[in-house]
């Protein structure tokens, strides 16, 4: 594709990019408005002052037009300002600063050691493609995926904080490499259920890349054998991964919820569930904000990064 | 060649069958299709013809498996094999609500805004869909709690409101794909209505591949209830349910680990059970085994 | 005869299915190949053409496929006993591989001009500006405009011709002495597939390379190449010059022969081969095309085995009928 049409579908897919975080904009914030009863009156409960209810409901915006309401947001999400606590005054934006980075460090750590692990899982059962072999691979990589993320972590937690006290139960410190004692557990079982996904995504990728013709024409070349692995075996198999991968971070993301609230760490998805037990409309709708525009540009990413290993892909 | 007389039109009823297996993925298929109907039955049962009731206490708190109380007792002195088995319509049904109900909504709308065209509708609705879809499931279905209120039932509306979109995708993408195939321009020359254009070759495949979609979202619901029980979202105590039964069984867990196991095992029981069903069918479309 | 570039006697090549399952592919194939000469080898869909060719450039193995027995040599050298080493002497420098042309051809993922440098230094070092001169050197032979750009470019942005120049230019890079070409016209258009043809023709006299053509399409066959090797089931049955194609002395030759379609009379009937080629594996005992011959009897069936009749100084048939049908 020649410079002028990619950046012409480059643009349209950053301006598509753009119109569905509108929607996502859109929806977070009018998921409020959905509540049966008066949000209002479910923070502060029933027999509440009745002042202090139509305070809230003033601050919650919940007495204007709510098209009006939602341009207010709006702006002032393009300001940097989403809000405030209802519980502790504190700008929804700083809660996120405060809680967001321990989530995305131990997220990305995660990614990374799966990737690390699943490059040569994967990229070796798909090029030996021994029957026995991969059989036993993907009976215990479904079983993996198939089990829920917090029974892993509580057999995880029984097996390493009960019976071997190699892991706390609880508790967290923030500095490095303090830390690391808390975190290892959790990232493990991350870890773990990441290279099951992704190394078998790999493999049947490279079993497609196997049967290609070019692979047979790389033989006959005699090229050596790390490039060969490289743009005969990876790169072509690369790029389904990636897309894969991009998607998959937004359900971890959710994932970290769970995660979160079993290894008590004071990550964004705890707070999350904080604020939701408190009836915290702001935090929630800020946090879900996020979540929801982050997925979007990270299929984003993950497209434009799966065109650039392989120009087969669609953009 | 032996595969052919299963096609002979007098073909054994027991050829075939042996023939269906013996394609690639035929095991997975029975296996998982034997192991969820054996939790499922036990499930739906267990509870009627069982020594125990769910909430009954019956013993000393915490004690162990045995040969009375295979899974132990919990915190209260209650059955934990019996609460186990009686999670099974709490987990599975309400799943299985979360499944169908916004498959049959997300494939009605697909198709119709596969079928229409006004440019304006399609493109705003597919937008919203789009927007729906960004969100984690867990995560957006967390949020709503905030709003509707935690409880199982209202789980189901949450599902249904966040899961159609992801159907609808589905059969849109679907039913423009059968839309532009050469058959249907052949249907339009031999004066078919549209009605019976839709429901003879629309729906069908659109179906077909909404169906296979919805196997799979189904481990992933259920995983969701649990995981939002788990959480205190959906189901309350002293209901039995999987998920909550873990969260209650946590505070115990270096004294009584059969509190957390068993339902846990539970819950990867059926939806490993659901994945031999799905990677036997792909394995079917593949044509490899 | 000893100054054949490749000689080929009774080979025969089997794939492993399962573990414990074997199926022959190639029966017994037979033909020499001299330097220089354009042969071409035409056969259906399953009659082991392709497996031929990988066994001359040693890629049986990929496909679980191994040489069961018969001799296969190239230049003296035995190639089923080959060492690695040998294997790396001769692949690509000595003997070169066309890829089918409707199966992707270039890596996708890679440059023409990274592939190019593959096919120049085949794993040896060699000094990049020397390597670039010959790859635009390459190019030009195969007459590809511009091909400063080319090299830059990805393989989606190239047209099917297009991409099968560069696979030429790929395997002439070290001048081999033998070119194979599996079907390196198929699915390209007739105009293209012409100026390939020519190409070839042209790489043949200018370096004196030997080149097996395969094929399913015998006009072009037997209009481009000198002799013509026939495949039927596994076997090579006939071996003739492109010039006496019309005295044929097999009928599975004769019926292909006459099934062409370029020599249908407005509004003629449509010649074609009565049956299938039968199932690889489910070999039937005697001449494999007695099914579908017209000429066939009962004794061509018999469990006897297929001869190797020499009919001229380049004519080789293996029907067993052929002096009766044909005569002296």
């Amino acid at each position: 594709m020649n410079r002028n049409v990619f950046l012409r579908k480059l643009g349209g897919r950053l301006l598509r990019t753009i119109s569905i975080s509108f929607w996502v904009m859109v929806i977070s914030y009018s998921l409020m408005r959905l509540s049966p009863g008066d949000p209002a009156e479910a923070r502060l409960g029933a027999g509440a002052d009745p002042e202090a209810i139509i305070k809230l409901r003033e601050t919650l915006g919940l007495n204007e037009n709510a098209f009006v309401a939602f341009v207010d947001y709006f702006t002032g999400v393009l300001r940097g300002d989403l809000g405030v606590s209802l519980a502790n005054d504190v700008e929804v934006l700083e809660i996120i600063k405060r809680t967001f980075p321990l989530t995305l460090t131990y997220i990305v750590l995660s990614v990374f050691f799966a990737f690390i692990i699943s490059i040569p899982i994967g990229t070796i059962i798909g090029w030996s493609n021994k029957a026995s072999a991969v059989y036993v691979f993907r009976g215990i990589t479904s079983i993996i995926i198939a089990t829920p993320n917090f029974f892993i972590a509580m057999v995880g937690i029984l097996l390493f904080s009960v019976k071997y006290n190699w892991a706390p139960l609880f508790g967290y410190v923030s500095d490095f490499p303090g830390n690391l004692k808390y975190l290892w557990l959790p990232i493990t079982v991350n870890t773990l259920i990441l290279v099951s996904i992704i190394s078998r995504v790999l493999q049947s990728s490279v079993v497609d890349t196997r049967a290609e013709e070019f692979v047979e024409t790389g033989i006959i070349r005699g090229v050596s054998r790390p490039r060969f692995f490289w743009f005969y075996i990876l790169k072509p198999s690369l790029a389904p991964t990636v897309v894969l991968l991009s998607y998959m971070m937004g359900t971890m993301l959710g994932a970290t919820v769970i995660l979160e609230t079993i290894f008590s760490l004071p990550g964004i998805g705890r707070e999350l569930v904080g604020a939701v037990l408190a009836n915290d409309y702001p935090v929630v709708q800020g946090i879900l904000l996020l979540f929801g525009v982050i997925t979007v540009f990270l299929s984003f990413i993950g497209d434009l990064l799966a065109y650039a290993l392989d120009r087969r892909v669609k953009l | 060649m032996s595969n052919n007389k299963a096609f002979a039109a007098d073909a054994s009823r027991k050829e075939r069958i042996k023939e269906w297996v013996s394609r690639p993925g035929g095991f997975g298929i029975i296996t998982g299709s034997l192991m969820f109907a054996a939790i499922t039955l036990v499930g739906f049962i267990y509870p009627l013809v069982g020594p125990y009731a769910a909430d009954e206490f019956v013993g000393e708190s915490l004690e162990g498996p045995s040969l009375s109380h295979p899974m132990g007792l919990d915190q209260l002195g209650r059955d934990v094999m019996t609460r186990v088995f009686s999670a099974v319509p709490a987990d599975i049904g309400i799943a299985f609500l979360g499944v169908t109900i916004p498959l049959t909504i997300g494939t009605v709308v697909g198709i119709l805004l596969g079928i229409s065209k006004n440019k304006y509708v399609v493109s705003t609705v597919s937008s919203l869909i789009d927007g729906i879809n960004a969100f984690p499931l867990l995560i957006i279905a967390i949020a709503m709690v905030t709003f509707l209120g935690p409880g199982l039932f209202n789980v189901v509306i949450i599902l249904t409101l966040m899961s159609w979109a992801r159907y609808a995708r589905i059969a849109r993408t679907k039913a423009v794909v059968v839309l532009q195939q050469n058959y249907i321009e052949a249907t339009k020359l031999m004066g078919y209505s549209k009605r019976r254009v839709i429901s003879k070759h629309v729906a069908p495949n659109v179906s077909s591949e909404s169906l296979a979609y919805a196997l799979s979202d189904f481990i992933l619901v259920i995983i969701i209830v649990s995981g939002l029980s788990f959480l205190g979202f959906a189901a309350r105590p002293p209901m039995p349910e999987w998920g909550s039964m873990i969260a209650d069984g946590r505070t115990f867990l270096g004294q009584a680990w059969w509190l957390t196991v068993f339902p846990g095992l539970a819950i990867c029981w059926s939806a490993i059970s659901l994945s031999f069903i799905v990677e036997g069918l792909s394995r079917r479309d593949r044509g490899n085994s | 005869m000893s100054n054949a570039l490749v000689q080929i006697d009774s080979l025969c090549i089997d794939v492993k299915v399962t573990r414990t399952r074997r199926l022959t592919i190639v029966n017994s194939a037979t033909f020499d190949v001299h330097p220089g000469q354009l042969l071409g080898l035409i056969g259906e869909s399953g009659s082991g053409k392709t497996m031929l060719c990988r066994s001359l450039v040693g890629t049986l193995h990929r496909r679980g496929a191994y040489i069961n027995s018969g001799s296969l040599t190239f230049n003296g050298i035995d190639l089923i006993k080959a060492t690695p080493k040998e294997w790396r002497d001769i692949r690509g420098k000595e003997i070169g591989y066309i890829p089918q042309s409707a199966l992707a051809g270039p890596n996708p993922v890679m440059t023409i001009g990274a592939q190019m440098a593959e096919a120049i230094q085949l794993g040896e070092k060699m000094d990049k500006s020397v390597v670039r001169k010959r790859a635009i050197e390459l190019l030009e032979i195969v007459q590809i405009r511009r091909p400063e750009i080319v090299l830059k470019q990805y393989p989606y942005e190239l047209s099917g011709g297009m991409k099968q120049r560069v696979m030429i230019a790929c395997a002439i890079a070290r001048e081999p002495k033998l070119i194979v070409a599996d079907e390196p016209t198929t699915g390209l258009d007739v105009t293209v597939q012409a100026e390939i043809m020519q190409l070839l023709k042209q790489i043949r006299k200018d370096l004196n390379t030997a080149i097996i053509l395969v094929s399913h399409d015998l006009p072009l066959i037997n209009e481009v190449c000198d002799d013509i090797v026939i495949m039927h089931a596994g076997s090579t049955v006939e071996k003739i010059p492109s010039a006496n194609i019309e005295r044929t002395r097999h009928p599975y030759t004769e019926a292909l022969y006459k099934s062409r379609i370029d020599l249908v009379e407005p509004r003629g009937k449509l010649i074609t081969i009565k049956g299938q080629p039968p199932t690889v594996g489910d070999w039937p005992t005697g001449c494999r095309f007695a099914g579908r011959c017209d000429y066939a009897k009962p004794g061509c069936s018999a469990d006897v085995e297929i001869p190797s009749i020499k009919i001229g100084p380049n004519h080789l048939t293996s029907c067993i009928r052929q002096a009766e049908i044909w005569g002296k």
